[in-house]
């Protein structure tokens, strides 16, 4: 006899003892004077949350003795007072200690579903279920012929209760489907280890329709499983041991609840206009507490700027009448023969010409739109980090112009490459602060910068320069860069007279740039997304900026949040190394994590020698210089060329992000090319401004 | 429901942890301490500084000389709390070789020396060895609990479960800008106690320390803290019992840290140095307990 077959039998053999004192016609009788049920269908699936049932628990036949609960009522109370959506009472006396007394002081105690849960194979069981005033009974597949599974499950209906209906296996899904079930429980325990299996979970659920409740029933202890079953679809939980044995049962209903909210929140439709902490399981804030108050902060105006007119107007007018916006879109003609040659694709090759802003790249998009901010805040000095110094330029013009006091963390290592951007923002009256500390590249400069703000934070702003970071940066920052591809959808059609690209091209260090001409395009799948990497010298080399490929990046937390992270076993950050001072990043921004992992985006690399190779076409086929960064974008124009063909789209239009110029470049194109001698390059080096050491 | 788990021979065995109820090892101490109205020492190092066998003879030397608490710092490539003493010490860590599976060495040798022993860490380190994992082999070596400076009950959903698993406290930072709905919040996730950072910045030493301390450690005890330590800026002997008077812990790193380094920020001679942690936490630990006699 198996444990299920035991269990049944005790069930039936105690309702027999509860017959000889009351018959089945009382029970009716009963029944006919009970409030009407609830209809727990209603309950149990929501557009913005993932239901909890929440389990009044004794004992189990697997753990024993878990809770002593004297008083089930007072617990149901709690369990509803941290927002559980259903309380599910176990009735079963023998292994699991429950009893209908259970049941009838839950009912007296709360508004929502309650759920009778038993060994329940008779009619008898089903009527009393409705005569204590449950809504919802449970019907374990497993102990039903079909037969009885279909006439219990009418029954329940006809009462206007809903059932539970347990399953274990795809055999016993589509027994439970075809007996009329609306409500199907999965219990996916991997029976080996007995911890959820959220691949056997989705295995099961996969296939059933919308318009069944799917209920995740076994495992759930905290969050972490939650999220696990929320992220494979089920559209609600049960809860037992978890909080039945919590110390405080309404914190640990609550932090289900919330867990349940975030989840939902973070898969929100359309792309576009996501907002974060969470894209998926990325984004968040991995940060001190002692940032919370200055994110909070910042959150709050941006949403008040956000519905301010005012503040669109402004924004709109700085871009127009300072940054020269909007920045052109250019076809490419001569550089599409070049890509004709090398790959045989006949395209059409637009590009977004970020380069001609002020201060020559998309960064000071998003510096004016923060510094707008910042006079809001009533703050009066700014503090950013730059790498390739394009943000830091952006950020020092900007301060400039709108009299904040700002200091630019930069890394050694990148200085040094770019010593004629660190004089540029000395001339433009920031203070420049060499980080000699870790690899000195741009992660240090970051460090610094969050240090710096931890400490100041009071009268400082830490102007991010891309879609990483804490919330709110992601989402905020990519609002004030998608500018870029709003205005590049509305000239390749008013300029050209083409309703949509067949493919965005862009790089991908942070994200910023990729992102912004990209938002405009997330939600049409007739536009293809394409995102390159820094690949150094190749992802086998060890030296490279590739967060995506397989076998580099892995799931981490790093300088606020959630994301890829290339990471040594140990968790410790490894360094990396592009050409590209402003792509070489340990991290990418938390949206491009989730639109790789949804498959939007599809994201590859090209290495320094592919990046210049591309710098050096675009200069001799179209008189123009794109930055280093931007390159890698170019080059990857080649490769997405080549994967459209794959695809099948002919002639495809292809919108390149030029995200900034190359004249910071050329102490590094003039070397890659021989066009610079050892010493005289090194004699630039030697002359380029560098900072002062903090 | 969960029938079929059953294993044949019908005991329980191969279940999932439930909640482990057992006390929390910091209030345990802190309740014995309240008793004899003296306040906590906490000495924070960073493990596997100067070298791994140096860092378990240091632990060893700050529980001797009368560190109540040790804060092992597992060392981090990018840690932005910490200031340049802690920084170069945790460099120096990580440059000789330090491995996260070593640390529970130095949590036994706490145990055994007396002392309870915490683990100080941002969170990708833990993250990456893996929560459950880890709160099992801390436990199992005889862990009290975890300092998370970036990590914020908001996002510490998986190791509160763990923690609470394993019967580990989870202590989380404050500053003096949160507000009191974060002080709500944290003390609420909170289990041992709270650590309230003396000043918004990074840890290190400070000529001064200046009143907002005390306020932060009444606001956060307002907001249903039952025990908060002061840290982030706290060096001195003198500065140890200022703080000791109305805080329940005194937390001291960058100045025991500092013991072990010469002038020039290199690793002095060990016996020079250990010599000097000795003093140095003698001297801090007399001060703190004695402060309000």
């Amino acid at each position: 006899m198996s444990v299920l077959d035991e269990l049944v039998a005790g069930a039936q053999h105690d309702q027999r003892a509860r017959e000889q004192a009351t018959t089945l016609a009382q029970l009716k009788e009963q029944a006919a004077t009970m409030p009407a049920p609830l209809d727990a269908t209603r309950w149990l699936k929501r557009p913005d949350a993932i239901p909890v049932i929440a389990e009044i628990k004794r004992a189990s036949p697997s753990k024993g003795h878990l809770a002593d609960i004297p008083d089930p009522g007072a617990l149901a109370a709690q369990y509803a007072a941290g927002g559980a959506s259903a309380i599910s009472v176990l009735t079963e006396e023998q292994r699991f200690h429950g009893s209908l007394d259970d049941l009838d002081a839950v009912r007296a105690n709360v508004d929502i579903p309650v759920l009778r849960k038993d060994f329940i194979t008779t009619d008898y069981q089903v009527w009393e279920a409705r005569a204590h005033g449950a809504d919802l009974i449970l019907l374990i597949v497993a102990a039903l012929a079909d037969d009885d599974l279909r006439r219990l499950l009418d029954l329940t209906h006809d009462l206007g209760m809903t059932a539970l209906v347990e399953t274990h296996t795809v055999e016993e899904i589509d027994r439970a489907r075809a007996a009329g079930a609306k409500v199907i429980g999965i219990n996916a325990r991997n029976l080996k280890d007995l911890r959820v299996d959220v691949g056997k979970y989705r295995e099961l659920a996969d296939g059933l329709p919308d318009d069944v409740v799917k209920v995740a029933e076994s495992g759930v202890f905290g969050s972490v499983e939650l999220e696990d079953y929320a992220r494979a679809g089920a559209d609600a939980v049960l809860v037992g041991e978890g909080v039945a044995t919590a110390d405080d049962h309404v914190l640990a209903v609550q932090r289900l609840v919330k867990a349940g909210a975030t989840v939902k929140a973070s898969e929100q439709t359309p792309l576009s206009e996501h907002e974060g902490p969470y894209f998926g399981q990325y984004g968040g804030r991995f940060v001190p507490e002692a940032l919370v108050s200055a994110l909070d902060e910042l959150e709050r105006v941006y949403e008040d700027a956000k519905r301010d007119p005012e503040f669109h107007r402004e924004l709109a007018r700085l871009n127009q009448q300072y940054v020269g916006r909007p920045s052109p879109l250019t076809e490419a003609p001569r550089f599409a023969a070049r890509l004709k040659e090398k790959t045989g694709v006949e395209a059409r090759v637009f590009l977004k010409r970020e380069d001609l802003n002020h201060t020559g790249a998309h960064k000071i998009n998003n510096a004016i739109g923060q510094a707008l901010l910042v006079k809001r805040m009533g703050k009066t000095r700014v503090i950013a980090e730059t790498g390739a110094g394009q943000h830091g330029v952006a950020t020092a013009t900007v301060c400039a112009m709108m009299g904040l006091k700002c200091r630019i963390y930069m890394g050694q290592v990148d200085a040094r490459r770019q010593a004629l951007n660190v004089a540029r923002m000395r001339m433009l009256g920031a203070e420049v602060v060499e980080v000699t500390l870790g690899d000195r590249i741009l992660k240090d400069a970051i460090n610094e910068a969050l240090r710096d703000w931890v400490t100041n934070v009071e009268d400082t702003h830490y102007l991010l320069g891309t879609v990483a970071g804490p919330h709110p940066f992601p989402a905020m920052v990519r609002d004030f860069q998608k500018i870029i591809g709003e205005e590049a959808k509305q000239q390749l059609n008013d300029w050209y007279g083409i309703d949509h690209p067949d493919a965005v091209v862009a790089c991908v260090g942070g994200g910023s740039n990729a992102i912004g001409v990209m938002n405009a395009f997330l939600d049409d799948e007739r536009v293809n997304l394409y995102g390159y990497e820094a690949g150094g010298d190749g992802p086998e080399s060890g030296r490279h900026a590739i967060r995506f490929a397989p076998g580099t990046g892995e799931l981490g937390m790093f300088q606020g949040a959630k994301s890829y992270l290339l990471e040594n076993s140990e968790g410790q950050t490894l360094d990396t190394y592009s050409i590209s001072a402003g792509l070489d990043y340990a991290s990418v921004g938390p949206e491009h994590a989730w639109l790789k992992d949804i498959g939007r985006v599809r994201y590859s690399w090209a290495t320094d020698g592919e990046a210049m190779a591309a710098f050096k076409d675009l200069c001799e086929t179209e008189g123009i210089i794109p930055a280093i960064e931007s390159s890698h974008a170019v080059a990857g124009a080649y490769k997405a060329a080549l994967d459209l063909k794959e695809r099948g789209v002919e002639h495809p239009v292809m919108i390149v992000n030029i995200s900034g110029r190359g004249d910071k470049d050329m102490n590094t194109a003039g070397k890659w090319f021989g066009y610079l001698t050892d010493e005289q390059s090194k004699a630039l080096e030697a002359n380029g401004a560098q900072g002062n050491n903090a | 429901m969960d029938v079929d788990t059953v294993p044949a021979n019908g005991t329980p065995t191969g279940q999932p942890l439930g909640i482990a109820h057992a006390p929390s090892p910091c209030r345990t101490l802190f309740d014995r301490f309240k008793a004899q109205d003296k306040p906590a020492f906490i000495g924070y190092l960073p493990f596997g500084f100067p070298t791994m066998d140096l860092s378990l003879e240091a632990f060893r030397t700050m529980v001797d000389n009368g560190c109540d608490i040790v804060e092992i710092g597992l060392p981090y490539s990018d840690p932005v709390m910490d200031g340049p003493v802690i920084q170069a010490a945790s460099q120096i860590a990580l440059r000789n070789g330090e491995r996260i599976h070593d640390v529970f060495k130095a949590v036994e040798t706490v145990a055994e020396a007396g002392g309870v022993p915490l683990i100080m860490s941002y969170w990708n380190l833990i993250f990456h060895y893996g929560v459950e994992r880890f709160a099992a082999d801390f436990a199992n070596a005889g862990g009290a609990g975890l300092i998370t400076p970036d990590l914020i009950p908001d996002e510490a959903g998986e190791w509160i479960e763990a923690s609470d698993r394993h019967g580990l406290d989870r202590i989380f930072l404050v500053s003096p800008d949160s507000t009191d709905e974060r002080l709500r919040i944290v003390a609420r996730n909170a289990r041992g106690f709270v650590y309230a950072a003396s000043r918004m910045g990074v840890t290190g030493e400070r000529a001064t320390i200046n009143a907002s301390p005390q306020r932060l450690v009444e606001r956060t005890r307002a907001a249903d803290a039952e025990n908060v330590c002061v840290g982030i800026g706290v060096s001195t002997p003198e500065q140890g019992a200022t703080v000791g008077k109305y805080a329940d812990g005194v937390i001291v790193g960058s100045a025991l840290v500092h013991t072990l380094l010469d002038t020039d920020g290199d690793v002095k001679d060990p016996v020079q140095g250990m010599g000097a942690l000795a003093n140095t936490t003698s001297a801090l630990a007399d001060a703190i307990h004695g402060c309000r006699r």
